[in-house]
């Protein structure tokens, strides 16, 4: 993967994407699991609890994915 | 030919109900449904749903088959081996430590010698589903030391194969040390065969059982699984170790994502016709005779696992939080434990070892999460020395990094603005490296000389840093990997003293 984005194997669950944002106090974490389902982990102010975690479907993911990539946007 | 409909129907729906009632506070399910066996078994006074558990023998059977076949076909091999030799080691110490503790207390029951290795297994192998689902419901994906948990309990998973493959040589009735090592030698060559046949002969099952249509691919398979299982048996190998043998061939074929995901609601449903058929066998009179073991046992596989956390964190490098995490995580037992406890119960082992597998199981299942999900305390009372002594940051980091060798980080600056080596030599460089354990610099990687890797291979200095200004990283030449910055405070304030170091220019400090 790119600069900033790490990747690491878990085994019997998916695939982890630590997402660098630049910053000691933040970073989002992403849990692609076997099965389709996406984790979406977000860590702030250094802390080593997440502040959010959000269990999202495949389809979820997409469309979350697609505003964040500003493919979708209303005109 | 009659059938009990009303009976099996209505255990499996009162299993489903209870284990949904146990999911929504967080408790497994695994354990609710031999629950269930138990209360409405006829070795419990009150309601008996099924009056002889032989009615589910075969469904049952057929729940423990396709069981250990869904193991094999999504086993992540190759995720294992990419793993590296330190989560083997990790592994190795956490099976060893559980299996020794249990192989011990078995001996200690004395009930005799096949019943200890029962019970070390039953003892020693966690549930990989439980384990599984805690780290997401806990919402530990993230951590440090959740890749390592993973890791530790799919090789377990793996570990049991090995562990049938030696058992049912033993309990099967063989009377001399000859016949024990032969059908053991059996054993292991079935286990050869099969593992052949998944590393050269995918493709052609996967020509047996390949088709376009769903149905006729889950038909072929399901025989095939069955029927392997059922030749296991028959050359006196476990059906349970021929079933997980033809999953991990299965997993090398391409129909591997359908056969897993049109397997797993048919394994859902008879796994839990076994699991439900194992605590109808089970007297609940007989449970009080077998409490003070259990809670013994309970105690031992805390401690052990404990134990085996702490050794995992030292080789792994976490910290306290790491390290109560591995050791608490993977506490509960579940299916293996019970899929032991029936092979014991089948050929005719000392008849206490089905309650006290049953009420171990059970009062883990109610521990584990609980233990688990408090694992900071533990955490919080964990010394210092059992993990890294010259670690500074060790309470407060929460993404390790995996390299080991940071406690070896001395210098983090320098003033050298050359490689000394190919400047002796006359030849050009590309970028700088520090050591960081001793100051030396020297060209990168990408350099015709590299001196920072020859110094480093030399003087066995681990890590180094880029010298080249604005950055920062730090390479570890043993572990092979980017030392990545520890977060949390304690960085962030070293960060900033060194940030504004230079700043006010070298003469100020």
């Amino acid at each position: 993967m790119g600069q900033g984005v790490h990747v690491v194997e878990l085994p019997g669950v998916g695939t982890r994407y630590d997402v660098d944002l630049g910053s000691a106090e933040d970073r989002v974490s992403v849990v692609v699991r076997s099965g389709g389902t996406r984790d979406l982990y977000v860590f702030t102010k250094g802390s080593a609890d997440p502040t959010a975690v959000l269990e999202l479907s495949e389809e979820q993911a997409r469309k979350l994915a697609a505003v964040l990539s500003a493919t979708f946007y209303e005109g | 030919m009659h059938a009990d409909l009303v009976g099996l129907g209505a255990a499996l729906l009162l299993a489903g109900l209870v284990a949904r009632g146990a999911r929504r506070v967080g408790l497994p399910s695994v354990p609710c449904y031999m629950l269930v066996g138990i209360l409405l078994g006829p070795g419990t006074p009150g309601p008996v749903l099924i009056e002889n558990p032989d009615d589910l023998a075969l469904l049952a059977s057929l729940g423990l088959v396709l069981l250990l076949f869904h193991l094999g076909v999504e086993f992540p091999l190759d995720q294992v081996v990419g793993g590296g030799r330190r989560l083997f080691l990790a592994a190795a110490c956490y099976i060893g430590l559980n299996i020794t503790a249990g192989l011990l207390f078995g001996f200690a029951l004395g009930w005799g010698a096949a019943e200890a290795l029962v019970v070390a297994g039953a003892l020693g192998i966690s549930s990989s589903a439980i384990a599984t689902k805690l780290l997401i419901e806990l919402r530990r994906l993230a951590n440090a030391e959740t890749p390592v948990i993973l890791g530790i309990i799919v090789i377990e998973d793996l570990f049991l194969a090995f562990y049938l493959a030696l058992l049912s040589p033993v309990l099967s009735d063989s009377d001399t040390a000859g016949e024990l090592v032969r059908d053991i030698a059996v054993s292991f060559g079935f286990l050869v065969l099969l593992f052949a046949v998944a590393r050269w002969g995918a493709r052609a099952v996967g020509a047996l059982v390949g088709s376009r249509e769903d149905e006729l691919l889950v038909v072929v398979t399901i025989g095939l699984v069955v029927l392997v299982a059922g030749l296991a048996e028959d050359v006196g190998v476990s059906d349970a170790i021929g079933a997980l043998m033809i999953g991990l061939v299965i997993s090398r074929t391409r129909f591997r994502e359908r056969v897993e995901k049109m397997v797993l609601p048919l394994r859902d449903v008879l796994a839990t016709v076994f699991f439900v058929a194992f605590g109808l066998t089970i007297d609940v009179g007989d449970l009080g005779g077998v409490a003070v073991p259990a809670v013994i046992a309970v105690c031992l596989t805390v401690l052990t696992n404990v134990s085996a956390g702490i050794v995992g964190a030292r080789l792994f490098g976490f910290n306290q939080r790491g390290a109560a995490n591995i050791g608490l995580t993977v506490l509960a037992r579940g299916e293996f434990s019970l899929i032991l406890a029936t092979l014991a119960i089948a050929a005719g082992l000392d008849a206490r070892i089905g309650p006290f597998v049953a009420l171990y199981v059970l009062l883990l299942a109610v521990i584990a999460p609980l233990l688990a999900s408090g694992s900071r305390f533990l955490a919080r009372v964990m010394p210092d020395r059992l993990l890294r002594s010259n670690w500074s940051y060790v309470r407060e980091e929460t993404i390790s990094t995996s390299c080991t060798h940071l406690d070896q980080i001395k210098v983090t600056d320098t003033e050298a603005q050359a490689c000394e080596a190919c400047r002796v030599l006359g030849d050009d460089w590309v970028q700088l490296r520090l050591c960081t354990s001793c100051g030396h610099v020297g060209c990168c990687d990408d350099s015709p000389h590299q001196h920072s890797r020859r110094h480093a291979a030399e003087a066995r200095h681990p890590v180094i840093q880029s010298a080249e200004p604005g950055e920062d990283w730090r390479f570890c030449f043993v572990d092979d990997t980017l030392v990545r910055a520890p977060m949390g405070s304690a960085r962030r304030a070293k960060g900033s003293g060194s940030a504004s170091g230079p700043g006010p220019g070298p003469g100020s400090g």
